[in-house]
């Protein structure tokens, strides 16, 4: 294979922004009318989608340590999309269509190196994905209760219909009928619990299809497609060191379903959860945080406000208000919430002196499809 | 037509079931019983070529058939859209992205609006909530000058001012329960008016009575109501700021 050039060919079609994914899917629904109902009306963030994985596979083709294990990983989670080991070739075909259309030196060796390459993607992910044909390729939920909590957060618990296992602070993909084809990542705010139930907290963003229908329109009695959990913020089974979770709005679920954790497995561990929101109308869980912290004697709970001058709480923004309690340089940290907010707190608990290797951060981005290759759960 | 008596009928014209069904050879003769040789010989010939024939025919059909089938499944896999259909499919494409963009946008506008919206209401009710609170400091503070004991401000004494701040209280109390009923009055009215417009939307139940907090304390913002700031409470500014922001805000 002569990656170069395939590289050089890639970016060509890369280069034409919108125009390489648009002709790649006309062609593809054009030749295999049958998938289009695999993919939501609107296409635009789809196309997005595409090319920038695609572009980090190429990125990635001559390190196949790296590249395996990402490939595995789609392939398992494509099949919550109802995708099967038929529909690799029809894609393969239109890639290759999409990358001749786009380059004006295409050559038989470039048709040749691009179908090795691609079989060899796809091999990887049909055989990952039969691989995981022993559980289901989605699980169908019930949600068996919904609290509108605030103006534009509402606490969903849901119940999935087959067994569904995941860690405390993973993120779950999830699909409503109301919604059809448009998948988005929310956490589990509690760790498994025996009788399954799972806490979803989800906030309607203006304008955001997914997150404003599970806020105002979802019911109890409602059934919502999960597919298999993803993500990587979860306590380290070899360390037993104090905690230190750092909340910024919705970022509050990943990290109370890791004091849900400490409190049914252990190790015994103090654990204090700052927990920042706007203003103090917006904290939305204080009632169940209350319980938690009455519960559990080794769990301080504190809030910030960052624009809230009434409020009694502590004034400024989470990261700095856990600063300010400090010294924490002995805990394991957990960061969650939207981009400024996690990367403010980071670095001031940076300068405070906790060690990189020590902090481990989610950002909740306005729309999460999905993680990106290198595991980060972002926009 | 084959003539059923000779049983042989005219060579160019295909041989049929019915031909032979309905053949019928001729006696040879007393002294030779049986059909005759050369009637039978002829027939048999006739069926051995029509036979052929029928078997080369469906080779040929077969082969046929394969070119066909081949050039049909050819057609699905070799043959790619034609430019122009996926020009035509990319237009339309775009055209419902797009409609879909300016539905999310204008749901994106409203929905901020209807917050801004809502956020100004609540701070306009907070504020409110501070200056009716402040008159009503500033109302006590005048009743307890013309208190018997209290001569001048810079003379009193830590006793003194804990006495006013316990009156103040107790005010305040009294100003927040008279506001209140004043409240409830107002909403029972709003609800009788209402019934009167539309008896079957009236409720069955009488409205709560106050000092009565609804199921489960959890939080302060969506289960505050009227009834919830109980009388027995200690009165402080977020209470007083609960009554008047949680009128402003929808049920939840």
């Amino acid at each position: 294979m002569d990656i170069p050039a395939m590289r050089v060919n890639f970016a060509k079609a890369a280069a034409t922004g919108d125009e390489a994914p648009l002709y790649f899917y006309s062609h593809l629904f054009l030749s295999h009318p049958e998938v289009r109902q695999m993919f939501p009306v609107s296409m635009a963030h789809q196309r997005d989608r595409l090319f920038s994985a695609l572009g980090e596979v190429v990125a990635r083709v001559d390190d196949l340590d790296a590249l395996v294990p990402i490939l595995q990983q789609l392939g398992r989670d494509h099949r919550k999309f109802g995708t099967l080991a038929a529909h690799y070739p029809a894609v393969g075909a239109s890639l290759l269509a999409t990358l001749e259309h786009f380059d004006d030196h295409w050559t038989p060796e470039l048709a040749k190196d691009w179908t090795e390459a691609y079989t060899l993607v796809a091999d990887v992910m049909v055989v990952a994905a039969g691989e995981a044909a022993g559980q289901p390729a989605w699980w169908d939920a019930d949600v068996v209760a919904h609290e509108r909590r605030t103006l534009d957060v509402a606490v969903l618990q849901v119940r999935p219909q087959a067994r569904y296992d995941y860690r405390a602070g993973q993120s779950v993909s999830l699909e409503s009928d109301l919604r059809p084809r448009l998948w988005r990542y929310f956490s589990p705010a509690n760790a498994p619990r025996p009788d399954g139930l799972m806490e979803l907290h989800v906030k309607a963003r203006d304008g955001g299809p997914v997150s404003s229908a599970l806020v105002r329109r979802v019911g109890v009695g409602d059934v919502l497609r999960l597919g298999p959990p993803l993500g990587h913020l979860a306590l380290g089974p070899e360390s037993d060191r104090d905690l230190l979770l750092v909340a910024g709005g919705i970022g509050l679920a990943p990290l109370k379903a890791l004091v849900d954790e400490v409190a049914r497995q252990g190790p015994a561990r103090r654990v204090d959860l700052f927990a920042g929101f706007r203003t103090e109308d917006q904290i939305y869980d204080r009632a169940d945080l209350r319980r938690l912290a009455e519960e559990n004697p080794w769990l301080t709970v504190t809030y910030a406000v960052s624009d809230d001058k009434i409020s009694s709480l502590e004034q400024g923004a989470v990261g700095e208000v856990a600063v300010r309690h400090g010294p924490w340089l002995s805990r394991e940290v957990y960061v969650a919430g939207p981009t400024p907010m996690v990367e403010d707190t980071v670095e001031r608990l940076l300068r405070h002196g906790v060690p990189r290797q020590r902090i481990s951060s989610e950002v909740f981005a306005p729309s999460r499809p999905g993680p990106s290759v290198d595991g980060e759960v972002a926009e | 037509m084959t003539s059923p008596q000779n049983g042989t009928g005219d060579a160019e014209r295909a041989l049929t079931p019915a031909d032979l069904r309905s053949l019928r050879f001729s006696r040879a003769s007393m002294l030779h019983p049986g059909y005759v040789d050369t009637e039978v010989d002829r027939v048999m010939n006739r069926v051995a070529e029509e036979l052929g024939r029928h078997i080369a025919e469906k080779a040929e059909l077969r082969d046929r058939v394969r070119a066909l089938q081949a050039q049909v499944e050819g057609v699905i896999v070799h043959e790619p859209p034609s430019e122009q259909a996926v020009r035509i499919l990319a237009t339309a494409q775009q055209t419902a992205d797009s409609y879909v963009a300016e539905a999310e946008e204008f749901s994106r506008q409203v929905t901020s609006e209807a917050r801004a919206e809502y956020e100004q209401a609540v701070r306009q009710a907070r504020e409110n909530a501070g200056a009716i609170l402040q008159a009503a400091q500033e109302a006590a503070g005048r009743l307890g000058e013309g208190a018997p004991g209290v001569t001048d401000g810079s003379q009193r004494t830590v006793e003194e001012l804990q006495e006013q701040m316990a009156y103040l209280r107790t005010f305040g109390q009294a100003v927040r329960v008279q506001l209140r009923s004043y409240l409830e009055a107002l909403i029972a009215d709003v609800e009788s008016e209402w019934g009167r417009a539309d008896p079957a939307a009236l409720p069955l139940e009488p409205p709560r009575p106050p000092a009565q907090r609804s199921g489960g304390d959890r939080g302060t913002t969506t289960q505050a109501t009227f009834a919830g700031n109980t009388a027995g409470e200690a009165p402080a500014v977020t209470d007083v700021d609960e009554v008047v922001s949680a009128g402003a805000k929808p049920s939840p």
